[in-house]
């Protein structure tokens, strides 16, 4: 099984703005680990790097050990759109996703998938004729259809309702303990991190690194009505606050007022 | 043909076919000279004649086989050159300008030059049509995959896709209606570049029909040949619609509604 270990990393723009800073990470495989932090942070720009969209200025992003240069087989994404490709009908968005797997295989995987996102028959139309929610459906689909090692998710239900969040959060989690990947997903949402997370990172931003990391211990499926959540939610508001407090501590002059709450 | 669709004909066409009609009035009561500006009937008799000839179909033939041609070559060169200097920064660096710069030269002050080059008969009046059908179809390729969405790019790349790959299935499809658009409006500037061709000298084509026409005082074959210019500058629009629509059925505005 597959490691992600996220060690060092910096990145330093062209134009001189430091976004990340020293990134350690280590994800264990299949473990959920979510990256916590307001706007500005980072966070984006850690998961750009992980995909290989983008390189590092230091450090290293390594699979079991071995480095990797770029994209990757392995690592698929979900991005905070859903960035289909519209001139594809849904089927084939998904199986864009799986051009390594042989024809017949994918297109199995395609039925397969259609019906777990709750979009069984809906294989010829075409992205614009579907709501939201379901786009995002369908990325996530597309994103697992090769079975991959790891996978990226960049605030991937932060443009959706809570309605709607909730039933992709059900979705993902899932399809997750079906194909088991390692999933790293930034989030600015305390209860997306709490709910689907084994590990909280929680960021600090100019330049973004890591101020704190914590277990979530609670047992799966969770349930948000308990009071252990909640106090595994309020303990994750105390580390904010805790960033926070250093960034004022530091003299930047932000993060003042809780994004958080 | 559902009723709306026709309601809109029947609407477009009253003020036309009113006219029409009060005109036909006016000349046979001889209210109005029909000499220089014939009435319908006369001009649905020029017609009839000029196709019982089999001139018409001549003319026609002539016209739209050098619209094809220079329309295939400009249209050719437009989109090869537009993708390079789209896809390469260096050669949009190096020949982008150049083209601008020519594109700043009205297309018809190339006839002479084309003229002495490249002799009266048919190549120049290619080449000029070629030139007309160039720049918009180069200019909407350029700008198109200019406009490409960088975050489609990167679902290419984060799916595996690179280069080719890329270029087949992210950039071609999502470059396909602005070139689609483009090739009409070079079809467009196509049949204006032609009729300045055949103005310039011709034994055939409708621009020979027209200074034909012009030398001899005959309304009548004039007019014809302008309606005929547009019936076939709106059909041609039609084939090159019909052709591409399956290409884009995907998009969310339907803008090849005629």
């Amino acid at each position: 099984m597959t490691t992600l270990a996220i060690d060092g990393l910096g990145k330093t723009y062209a134009d001189g703005t430091e976004a990340l800073r020293d990134m350690h990470i280590m994800a264990r495989s299949g473990e959920i680990v979510a990256i916590l932090g307001g706007s500005g942070c980072g966070k984006t720009t850690l998961l750009r790097l992980t995909a290989g969209l983008d390189q590092p200025s230091a450090g290293v992003i390594a699979i079991d050990g071995r480095p990797i240069g770029g994209t990757h087989p392995a690592i698929s994404a979900v991005f905070q759109e859903p960035r289909l490709l519209p001139w594809l009908t849904v089927g084939r968005n998904i199986a864009f996703g799986g051009r390594r797997i042989a024809k017949p295989e994918r297109q199995r995987r395609v039925g397969d998938l259609l019906e777990r996102i709750g979009l069984a028959g809906y294989g010829a139309r075409w992205p614009k004729d579907l709501s939201g929610g379901q786009q995002q459906r369908v990325a996530i689909a597309r994103a697992l259809i090769g079975h991959p090692a790891i996978l990226l998710l960049d605030e991937p239900f932060s443009a959706l309702d809570a309605f709607t969040r909730a039933s992709l959060h059900e979705l993902l989690l899932a399809l997750w303990q079906e194909l088991r990947p390692t999933i790293l997903v930034v989030t600015h949402d305390v209860d997306e991190a709490v709910f689907l997370a084994d590990r909280v990172v929680v960021m600090r931003p100019r330049p973004g690194r890591v101020h704190e990391a914590m277990t979530i211990g609670l047992p799966r499926p969770r349930n948000k009505l308990t009071s252990e959540y909640d106090i595994t939610r309020r303990n994750v508001l105390r580390a904010i606050d805790r960033s926070l407090a250093v960034d004022r501590a530091t003299g930047s002059g932000f993060g003042t007022v809780s994004p958080w709450v | 043909m559902n009723w709306g669709n026709l309601r809109g004909w029947l609407t477009a066409l009253a003020v036309p076919v009113a006219l029409g009609v009060a005109w036909e009035v006016a000349v046979r009561t001889g209210i109005a000279p029909g000499r220089l500006m014939p009435p319908p009937s006369r001009l649905a008799h020029t017609a009839g004649a000029l196709a019982a000839s089999g001139e018409l179909q001549t003319h026609v033939a002539a016209t739209m086989t050098r619209v094809a041609i220079g329309f295939g070559i400009g249209a050719f060169a437009g989109t090869v050159i537009g993708m390079v200097t789209g896809a390469s920064e260096t050669a949009r660096r190096l020949l982008d300008p150049s083209i601008q710069a020519l594109r700043a030269i009205p297309s018809i002050a190339w006839v002479p030059i084309f003229i002495l080059w490249l002799g009266i008969f048919e190549t120049s009046k290619l080449a000029l049509i070629a030139l007309g059908v160039f720049f918009p179809v180069y200019l909407g390729m350029l700008s198109a995959i200019q406009g490409v969405d960088r975050k489609l790019v990167e679902v290419g790349r984060v799916f595996g896709f690179s280069g080719i790959g890329i270029m087949l299935r992210i950039t071609w499809p999502a470059v396909l209606p602005t070139w689609i658009a483009s090739l009409r409006s070079g079809l467009g500037l196509g049949f204006m570049f032609v009729v300045a061709a055949e103005l310039m000298g011709a034994s055939e084509g409708l621009g020979y029909l027209l200074l034909d026409g012009q030398q001899m005082g005959r309304a009548d074959s004039i007019l014809v040949a302008m309606i005929v210019f547009a019936l076939l500058g709106k059909a041609s629009d039609g084939v090159l619609v019909a052709l591409t629509r399956p290409l884009l059925r995907w998009q969310d505005t339907v803008r090849s509604r005629l």
